[in-house]
C-alpha cells in the first residue's frame, strides 16, 4: 500500500506548477506536504487525484497507475480526498453528504436496482456513532450545509471522504480557517483516522502546529518541486528550509 | 354535484399534467436545460404503446414495455445528442430538444399518419356510481396510475442513494463531479425516467380523450405548470399540476356556460371558446408578474 509519485509536472500556459515533483508514502504513514503559497502543492494534490492531467510523470498505488483515473475511479480503489474550499451544497444535509461518500465505496456499491428501490437510510446510526461523532457533527446530522459555519463544513467534508474507508487519503488544507483549538481537534481526528483505518494520508497544510503535531514525515515544496524531505524536528532545523518558507527570524 | 364531478375529471387530468411536468423539472434540475420536447415523449410513448396494444400484448405488458422503450428514448436523446453538446449554451441546446419536438411528431406522422385514432380500452370499461356521480374507470386509472407514479418517484428520489446521488448531481453538477459522482450517468438517468414518465402520460391521455399527434401539446401546457409550480420544485410541479387540472375543468364546466349566458343577455356574443385552454397561461403570466420564482421555487431559478 505504497504511494510512489516519480518526477510529476504539469504546466499551465507559461507558468510551470508542479517541476519533476516524486514523493513516496508508505503504508500508514502521514506526510505533511508544506510549501509557500504558489508551490504548487494543491495542483499536485489535483494531478493525482484525477482533476488535473499532468504532462509527464507517472503515480503509483501499489504498483497500479492512477494517472488518468477519474475522481469517482480512484474513489472505488480507494483513493478519497478533502477540499481545500469546502464543497457548496444547498439542499443536501450533513448526513446525506455523509453517505454519498459511503455509497463511493466498493463495499458498500449497490446494484442498480437496490440503489432504486432501498431506502438509503439503513446506516444512519452507524454513520452517526462513527463518522460525525468524533468531530462533533451528530447534533448537525440532519441540517442542510448551507446552515453550517465553515468549520463544520470542513468536518463534514472529511467526514465525508472518510466514509469510502480510503485507504488513501489527501487532505487539503483540512484546519485553514479554523481556530485553534478546533485544528488541534482535527489533529487528533486525522490521526485517529489512520489509527482506525491504516490509512496513508498526504496532508497539505500551512499551519506549523498543527503539520508538526499531526505528521510523521514533511516533503517541503517550493517552485513546483521537493526541496526538502524529514521528521517535523529535522524540517524545523534546515536552513533551506527557514529560508523559503519558515521565515528566518 | 356538478362541483364534484368536475373536481373529479379536473384531478384525473391534473394528476396526468403533474407526471409530465415532474420530468421537465427534473431534466430541467440535473443539466439546466428546459425539455421543450417533453410533449413529443408523451405523445411516442402513446404511440408506441398503441403499436404493442394492436401487437396484441395485453395492456399492463403494453404500458410497461411502453415505458421501458421510453426509457431508451430519453437515454439515447442524452447520449447522443446531450452529452456532444456539453460545452454548447444552455439557448441552443434548449433550442435542440425544439427541433427534436418537431422530429418526433414528423417521425409519428410519417408512421401512424395524421387521423385521430381511437385508443384500444386499456382499462376496463364503465363507471362507478358514486352518491350521484358517475367516474369512469378510465379517470380513475388515470388518477390512480399518474398519482402513484408521481409519488412514488419523489419518495425515490427523496430516500434512496440512487435519489439521493440524483440530488446531489442537480444540486451542484461541479462539486458532484469532484467527490465522486458520476455525474452524465446521472444526467442520463433522469431524461430515461423523465421519458418513461412522459411516455405513461401520453398513454394515459389517449385513453382518456384518443390518439392523435395534438398529444405532443402537453408539452406546452406542462410550462405553465412548472412555471406556476416553481421550475426547480418537484413538489410543486406535482401541486400545481392537480391545481390546474382543476382550474382548467372548473373553467370549462362553471365559468364558461355562465360567462356565455351573461353575455348572450347583454351582447350579441354567442361563445367564448374554449376558455380553458387560456387559464394556464393567464395563470402563467399572472405567475410571472407576482411571483416569478414559482409557488415553490427558489429565488434565482433561471426563466424562460
Amino acid at each position: 500500500m505504497t504511494l510512489v509519485v516519480t518526477d510529476l509536472s504539469i504546466h499551465f500556459g507559461g507558468v510551470i506548477a508542479v517541476a519533476d515533483m516524486n514523493l513516496e508514502v508508505k503504508p500508514r504513514e502521514i506526510v505533511g506536504l508544506i510549501g509557500p503559497n504558489g508551490a504548487g502543492k494543491t495542483t499536485f494534490i489535483n494531478c493525482i487525484a484525477g482533476v488535473n492531467e499532468p504532462d509527464t510523470g507517472t503515480a503509483t498505488w501499489n504498483g497500479r497507475e492512477i494517472l488518468g483515473l477519474s475522481p469517482a475511479e480512484l474513489l472505488r480503489i480507494g483513493v478519497a480526498r478533502t477540499f481545500q474550499s469546502v464543497v457548496s451544497l444547498h439542499d443536501l444535509t450533513v448526513l446525506d453528504v455523509v453517505k454519498l461518500g459511503a455509497a463511493a465505496h466498493a463495499h458498500n456499491a449497490q446494484g442498480f436496482f437496490e440503489q432504486l428501490f432501498r431506502s438509503d437510510h439503513g446506516r444512519d446510526d452507524e454513520l452517526c456513532e462513527t463518522l460525525l461523532k468524533p468531530l462533533n457533527l451528530v447534533d448537525v446530522a440532519y441540517s442542510p450545509i448551507q446552515t453550517l459555519s465553515y468549520g463544520q463544513r470542513k468536518s463534514v467534508d472529511l467526514a465525508r471522504a472518510l466514509a469510502s474507508e480510503p485507504a488513501l487519503l489527501y487532505l487539503d488544507e483540512p484546519v485553514a480557517g479554523l481556530t485553534y483549538q478546533e485544528g488541534m481537534n482535527m489533529s487528533a481526528v486525522i490521526r485517529s483516522v489512520r489509527d482506525r483505518f491504516g490509512c496513508s494520508v498526504i496532508m497539505v497544510e500551512h499551519k506549523m502546529d498543527v503539520v508538526n503535531a499531526t505528521c510523521d514525515r514533511i516533503t517541503v515544496m517550493a517552485h513546483g518541486a521537493r526541496i526538502f524531505e524529514g521528521t517535523p524536528a529535522e524540517t524545523q532545523q534546515d536552513p533551506e528550509v527557514r529560508r523559503v518558507y519558515l521565515g528566518e527570524a | 354535484m356538478l362541483a364534484l364531478q368536475l373536481a373529479i375529471a379536473g384531478v384525473a387530468t391534473g394528476s396526468i399534467y403533474a407526471l409530465i411536468a415532474l420530468g421537465i423539472v427534473l431534466i430541467y434540475k440535473c443539466s439546466g436545460v428546459v425539455n421543450f420536447a417533453q410533449g413529443a415523449y408523451a405523445m411516442l410513448g402513446a404511440y408506441i404503446t398503441y403499436f404493442l396494444l394492436r401487437l396484441g400484448l395485453p395492456s399492463i405488458v403494453s404500458v410497461l414495455v411502453g415505458m421501458v422503450l421510453m426509457a431508451l428514448v430519453g437515454m439515447v436523446t442524452e447520449r447522443l445528442i446531450l452529452r456532444r453538446m456539453l460545452k454548447a449554451q444552455i439557448v441552443s441546446v434548449m433550442m435542440v430538444t425544439l427541433g427534436l419536438l418537431i422530429f418526433l411528431k414528423a417521425v409519428c406522422l410519417a408512421i401512424w399518419g395524421p387521423d385521430q385514432i381511437a385508443f384500444p380500452q386499456i382499462f376496463p370499461s364503465g363507471a362507478i356510481d358514486f352518491a350521484g356521480i358517475f367516474i369512469t374507470y378510465n379517470y380513475i386509472a388515470a388518477f390512480v396510475l399518474a398519482s402513484a407514479l408521481s409519488i412514488g418517484f419523489l419518495l425515490f428520489y427523496r430516500f434512496t442513494s440512487l435519489g439521493l446521488m440524483q440530488r446531489c448531481a442537480a444540486d451542484n453538477s461541479r462539486a458532484a463531479l469532484a467527490i465522486g459522482i458520476h455525474v452524465s450517468n446521472q444526467v442520463s438517468i433522469a431524461w430515461a425516467t423523465s421519458a418513461a414518465l412522459a411516455g405513461l402520460g401520453g398513454t394515459l391521455l389517449a385513453s382518456l380523450g384518443g390518439l392523435s399527434l395534438g398529444i405532443s401539446d402537453i408539452g406546452l401546457i406542462a410550462f405553465p405548470v412548472i412555471v406556476v409550480g416553481g421550475l426547480d420544485s418537484l413538489a410543486g410541479a406535482l401541486i400545481a399540476g392537480f391545481l390546474l387540472g382543476i382550474l382548467e375543468a372548473f373553467t370549462e364546466g362553471i365559468l364558461t356556460p355562465n360567462l356565455e349566458e351573461f353575455l348572450r343577455s347583454v351582447s350579441n356574443i354567442q361563445s367564448v371558446g374554449a376558455l380553458q385552454q387560456v387559464i394556464p397561461y393567464a395563470l402563467l403570466v399572472l405567475m410571472l408578474l407576482l411571483r416569478p420564482q414559482g409557488i415553490f421555487g427558489r429565488r434565482g431559478a433561471e426563466r424562460v
